[in-house]
């Protein structure tokens, strides 16, 4: 009986989860929000499914790449999946040869590792599978395999952050919060550096990985004050690492002598610029990302023609126009 | 026979979620997605397969996601130090030596002092986790170091066939999944690992030698984060040092789905073959079929909390 028990036990146990996939399935299959877009997609003729797999998905700014990608795609008719890799490579790998086997039309990818796509590019040509990379690049030895990159003009983001610091404090003694794994930071850092050789008189203290997160870059910060009583502005490559940088000024009471400049143009971002804790952030423009990918996508299965390097504007938003660039609720 | 038995409610779970993902994704179960299936639980279930040995003795081995990324920075420095541009079989060789030599360190170290002093092998290896990742991130300053093209054979390990239809991570799985079973099931060697995590005490007075036992435990399962790491690293195409982060979660959540007891002494390899497979068929069916990723975390948590409450109450 003990056996016979168990077995039902666990059989029905597992088939409780049918009702939860099966709900979850209908509602919110494709990604993020809840457009109406989406809605009106049910009663259009079934269209063609896509995939995208994102770094991480604990990043606002890929949250609205997503919804982009989402909606253009909706208003063809068409259906995406998202999937998280938490900054794992091997769940990515995987991650892609499940959309792969699963015959979608077209992938989005945003690499976590830009050298260590290789494999599942090779794996989706053989299956004929377009792939457009969004938000960061890859290695050029692998461009022949994707179709195309959509991302923002990086290297104008970093300029930007500099003429933006130069104005304010030509002056500055500076350190810069990196994540040199990323192509996008590794071109912003590029941009930033190449202006500052206009301003002779700024000095770059230090550069510190600080992971592109909150958490990574307060105890970082924390450190390089203690270290370079001096310093008086910081570059970091993301709205996130710029938030913790603020958290952690504040903390030791320094936040009115800093000035903060980054790249980014998140609400969070935009809040702090109007409470008066950081100067500036140039903008990119998730969404429009997601929607020019999506369009090029499209246009490629059309049998158009599409270029390989599709930049996107980047703006920079300073306490002048912070209030235009707020979203509402 | 009873290991049979004991293996009847996750093969029916296992036939379970095939049958359900089958209703979700038509092409759930075809022989090309059943084959890529086997390809991604490799590296987790080779982890698992040590992680297995290590639980038996009432152990933990936390430093195994770790050992992936140092074994694969170190064979792939190795590799571009010494061959450059071109291929050479003795080579290859000795920057595999390397990286397993290292992991066979970390695994020596972490047996005699789990056997030798009072410190549980809980912080030992957490303490290892980071040392080893420490060393991982030394390699070109924490970035990426992508394998040369020119690589073909190493670049096979992870990503050839053999007779061009499984995939060669799947031989190596099924071959270690052939080598453990047999070394923990038919020897001396496997005995000696049951008793000890039984009642070490009583191990102790019938002589077992328990330092032997528990040093060789730990070393095969370092050996394996080894081999792991290569073929990691192969299939990425660049040995990342910060990659394999939450693979040892993962490798244990395979091993106590499996139905190995967490505190030692009970627990089989084919379990855990079918712990891994069921975690892989969850990953595979839940991404295939849509669902949300926020659903995923959530389904998958659940799953292993009823899968080890079930083992649990069942041999209460």
């Amino acid at each position: 009986m003990n056996k016979a028990l168990r077995f039902l036990i666990s059989s029905s146990l597992l088939l409780l989860f049918v009702p939860l996939l099966g709900g979850c399935n209908d509602s919110s299959a494709p990604g993020t929000g809840s457009d109406p877009a989406q809605a009106e997609g049910n009663t259009a003729p079934p269209g063609r499914l896509f995939g995208a797999s994102f770094q991480t998905l604990n990043n606002p700014f890929f949250v609205d790449l997503g919804n982009g990608l989402q909606k253009e795609l909706a208003a063809h008719g068409d259906e995406l999946i998202i999937l998280d890799a938490q900054f794992n490579s091997l769940k990515q790998k995987n991650d892609l040869s499940d959309l792969i086997l699963k015959d979608v039309a077209g992938i989005f990818v945003n690499p976590v590792n830009w050298e260590g796509l290789k494999g599942s590019l090779l794996e989706a040509q053989r299956k004929n599978v377009p792939i457009i990379i969004v938000d960061a690049p890859v290695k050029e030895s692998d461009e022949e395999l994707i179709v195309c990159t959509v991302a923002s003009d990086n290297v104008r983001a970093g300029q930007l952050a500099a003429e933006a610091l130069a104005k304010v404090n030509p002056k500055a003694k500076l350190v810069v919060l990196h994540l040199s794994v990323n192509k996008a930071c590794i071109d912003r850092v590029a941009g930033f550096k190449e202006t500052l050789q206009n301003y002779p008189e700024m000095e770059i203290l230090d550069v510190q990985e600080a992971k592109g997160t909150t958490e990574g870059a307060r105890p970082v910060m924390r450190d390089l004050i203690g270290r370079y009583p001096d310093l008086n502005a910081v570059f970091a490559i993301n709205d996130p690492n710029a938030l913790g940088v603020i958290s952690a000024l504040d903390s030791a009471n320094k936040l009115d002598d800093v000035t903060i400049v980054t790249v980014d143009g998140s609400q969070a971002g935009i809040k702090a610029i109007q409470a008066g804790k950081l100067h500036s952030t140039s903008a990119q423009f998730p969404k429009e990302i997601g929607k020019i990918a999506a369009e090029k996508m499209l246009a490629h299965l059309n049998g158009e023609p599409v270029e390989k390097d599709v930049k996107v504007r980047v703006e920079l938003i300073t306490a002048e126009n912070a209030e235009q660039h707020l979203e509402a609720d | 026979m009873k290991v049979v038995k004991q293996m009847v409610p996750l093969l029916a779970a296992i036939i379970i979620l095939l049958l359900l993902f089958r209703i979700w994704v038509p092409s759930f179960l075809t022989p090309e997605n059943m084959l890529n299936l086997t390809q991604q639980i490799s590296v987790n279930t080779i982890l698992a397969l040590g992680m297995t040995l290590v639980i038996l003795v009432g152990g933990i081995d936390l430093s195994v996601g770790a050992m992936v990324a140092l074994v694969g920075t170190t064979t792939v420095y190795c590799l571009t130090a010494l061959s450059g541009d071109t291929q050479d079989p003795f080579m290859l060789l000795t920057a595999i030596l390397a990286g397993l030599g290292v992991a066979s360190l970390f695994g020596i170290f972490h047996g005699i002092a789990a056997a030798k002093t009072a410190m549980p092998p809980f912080i030992i290896t957490l303490a290892s986790m980071l040392i080893a990742r420490g060393c991982a991130l030394r390699f070109n300053s924490g970035l990426p170091m992508p394998i040369k093209d020119e690589q073909t054979w190493f670049l096979a390990i992870g990503n050839g066939r053999l007779f061009d239809v499984v995939p060669y991570p799947v031989v190596i799985m099924l071959s270690l999944f052939l080598l453990m079973a047999l070394l923990l099931h038919r020897t001396r060697f496997g005995q000696h690992v049951y008793a000890l995590g039984g009642n070490r005490e009583a191990a102790l007075y019938t002589g077992i030698p328990i330092v032997r036992v528990e040093i060789t435990v730990y070393l095969l399962c370092s050996l394996m984060a080894g081999v792991a790491g290569m073929i990691h690293t192969s299939q990425l195409y660049s040995a990342e040092p910060g990659s394999g982060e939450m693979f040892e979660l993962t490798a244990i959540a395979a091993v106590v789905v499996g139905g190995t007891s967490f505190t030692g002494g009970r627990g089989t390899m084919f379990g855990t073959m079918l712990g891994a497979v069921i975690i892989g068929i969850l990953d595979k069916g839940l991404n295939q079929a849509g669902v949300h990723y926020s659903l995923q975390y959530i389904v998958k948590g659940a799953v292993i909390l009823v899968a080890v409450y079930l083992d649990v109450r069942r041999n209460r």
